[in-house]
């Protein structure tokens, strides 16, 4: 790679504001730095970048999945069920990612096979999995999960937190799934040209199902950590949870239109995300101005990217 | 039986009007204290607020392109919020309030129109993006310094307020007769006798050759855009005077209520392609099975969740007939 292309790289730009933002609050704060804090940013990322490898291979594929928050709601309620009744833990991450899994199967049906645009569906579903969920606590909440799973959520590992490597080894593992693996490859065909990558071979239906399905999985997951790292479940959790995934996403570099983008960038992008939350706090900026900052911050990186495009086009 | 099916299934206004007679059928029987004048004619005065936003994402969605409006909930907040802030903390004349309120709407839409026409955004990309920031700045407006950092519903109106939301003309609700109806007669002059619906269904259905006959596709985009946030901040303001309290979540998940009811109501999803009065008989569907369930005592949240399996289902019931159509 020449520098000049390192330099216009969309990850390059994200782990500069990154390191930039860094540097700004640990001189604006005394706590950025500290061990403490530092541990939670990472604690509270790792769901973030979990759901964001299935997130960016959705938006490569041209499509979106706005349910994700419920999803994370749903599987950490079932989650949380099961670990009041004292459930193994073995069978308490198979049936988080079994739930998730159902779901995302239930998306990704719908809209591969019965043809109903991406928004559609799971924006119904959003609503759907939410009234569900409502029913299954019936209004309570669910608080003091046993000790034994909150090692997934809260444990370390050379000082960094486990579900931190567990999203890290994911996030490695999936680039090299996307980047060197035929299915990878499909996903990015179908995000660039669809015509093109069925004449080619690509089962479009198949792949699609595959995105959906595994993004379900994969939140799944993260609804476990969740309830691992907090110990509580209640009928509003993971709401709004889809914009701060959506937003990672979309500041790493992945392009709306599909077929391009990284989930090395959607980690950085979530770091990006995880950072301004956080220095937001530090500076005691009210937390009703977050929606106000992401939002902003996601149009400015697509203007970006918009203003870009015309440059190459020259 | 088989092809009588079919024609049902095929003509939409036939189809919804079956389906409105017997949800109507279902809870007069089933319901009690459903089949009454008071119910029925309060009934509408909820269907306005719904029915003005499923006309915003009618407009939106019409334009194609992936138009759609995620914003319309957040945009109706921050107008209940500026209006509610204006006349209640401010002190501010209650008409010149909600005049700039009804502005801040077109400003909100404005913006969103710029952005997706001008700047090429997709609107799922701008709308989400507008809808966390509308949604963050009515709760910004919302704080009241002196009771602490907390947001605040503001619910101190002079009685003048409450007209619009709450009288009625002879039996009829204030908002229907002097809202609802003539934006409707609008709408419908604008979409089927001016100019502009052709150019929009033009537009809609095919871009590249709107284009070629010589049709402002970016004007066409920025005006529906425009209207959407209108729609929404008429809606905010007869919300507001109906509930006498602005209050800074008040909008929360109508974005999915409008667009379903747009849909259901047959405007198809990619653009060109749907009917005034298919919305209308999609409100008052959709009115009717919240009424319903109210008064049978489900409770609030699964509204919302049959919204989602309805949404979900009728478009791909119009999915599944596109696809038999092209044989």
């Amino acid at each position: 790679m020449t520098r000049r292309t390192l330099f216009r790289k969309r990850e390059f730009t994200v782990f500069g504001l990154i390191v930039v933002l860094a540097v700004v609050f640990s001189l604006t704060t005394e706590r950025f730095l500290s061990m403490s804090n530092l541990t939670n940013l990472l604690l509270q990322l790792a769901g973030t970048a979990i759901c964001a490898i299935g997130m960016t291979m959705i938006i490569i594929t041209g499509g979106i999945d706005v349910s994700v928050g419920s999803m994370l709601g749903m599987s950490s309620v079932v989650a949380g069920k099961l670990l009041m009744g004292n459930a193994p833990v073995l069978l308490v991450v198979l049936a988080a990612m079994g739930v998730g899994l159902l779901m995302g199967l239930t998306n990704g049906s719908l809209i591969a096979y019965g043809k109903v645009p991406p928004i559609i569906v799971t924006l119904g579903m959003l609503n759907i999995i939410r009234s569900l969920l409502f029913q299954l606590l019936g209004g309570r909440w669910i608080s003091g999960v046993p000790p034994a799973i909150r090692v997934i959520g809260l444990g370390k590992w050379l000082g960094i937190p486990i579900s931190m490597w567990i999203a890290v080894l994911l996030i490695l593992f999936f680039s090299y799934f996307l980047n060197s693996r035929p299915l990878g490859r499909a996903i990015y065909a179908l995000g660039n040209n669809p015509e093109a990558a069925r004449v080619s071979g690509v089962n479009l239906a198949r792949t699609t199902l595959f995105v959906y399905a595994l993004t379900g999985v994969l939140v799944g997951f993260a609804g476990l950590i969740y309830v691992a790292r907090t110990g509580i479940v209640q009928t509003n959790t993971g709401t709004g949870f889809e914009l701060e995934v959506i937003a990672a996403v979309v500041l790493g570099g992945t392009s709306i239109l599909g077929g391009k983008g990284t989930v090395i960038g959607s980690l950085l992008g979530a770091f990006l995300v995880g950072i301004i939350k956080n220095g937001m706090i530090l500076l005691n900026v009210p937390a009703l101005s977050e929606g106000l900052v992401i939002g902003a911050l996601i149009l400015i990186s697509v203007v970006i990217d918009v203003i870009r495009a015309r440059g190459e086009r020259l | 039986m088989r092809r009588m099916l079919g024609q049902i299934v095929e003509n939409r206004m036939l189809f919804l009007l079956l389906l409105l007679l017997i949800l109507f059928i279902v809870f007069s029987l089933g319901v009690p204290g459903f089949f009454t004048f008071y119910n029925l004619t309060n009934m509408t005065q909820y269907g306005v607020e719904l029915g003005l936003l499923a006309l915003a994402e009618m407009l939106v969605i019409l334009s194609g392109g992936g138009g759609i409006d995620l914003s319309v909930g957040s945009m109706l907040t921050l107008v209940a919020m500026v209006i509610g802030v204006l006349i209640g903390r401010v002190g501010f004349n209650p008409s010149l309030s909600i005049l700039l309120g009804l502005l801040a709407g077109v400003g909100m839409g404005y913006v969103n129109g710029v952005l997706v026409s001008y700047l090429r955004i997709l609107p799922l990309i701008v709308t989400l993006a507008s809808l966390y920031i509308y949604k963050s700045l009515a709760l910004i407006v919302a704080v009241d310094p002196r009771f602490g950092p907390n947001p605040m519903p503001v619910s101190n109106f002079p009685e003048t307020f409450y007209f619009v939301g709450q009288f009625r003309v002879g039996g009829i609700p204030f908002q229907v007769l002097f809202i609802f109806i003539p934006v409707i007669l609008i709408l419908w002059f604008l979409l089927e006798k001016h100019a502009f619906g052709r150019y929009l269904y033009g537009v809609g259905s095919n871009e590249t050759a709107a284009l070629f006959s010589g049709i402002d596709v970016r004007r066409v985009r920025l005006t529906v855009y425009t209207l959407a946030g209108l729609l929404a901040a008429l809606s905010g303001w007869i919300i507001t005077s109906r509930i006498a309290s602005a209050r800074p979540d008040i909008g929360l998940g109508y974005e999915m209520q409008a667009i379903t009811i747009a849909v259901l109501g047959g405007v198809n999803i990619k653009g060109g392609e749907g009917t005034i009065g298919g919305v209308i008989m999609g409100v008052a569907i959709i009115t009717l099975l919240y009424n319903g369930m109210q008064l049978a005592g489900i409770h609030q949240i699964w509204q919302l969740g049959s919204l989602g399996l309805v949404l979900v289902g009728s478009v791909f019931l119009n999915q599944a007939l596109l696809a038999r159509r092209k044989f």
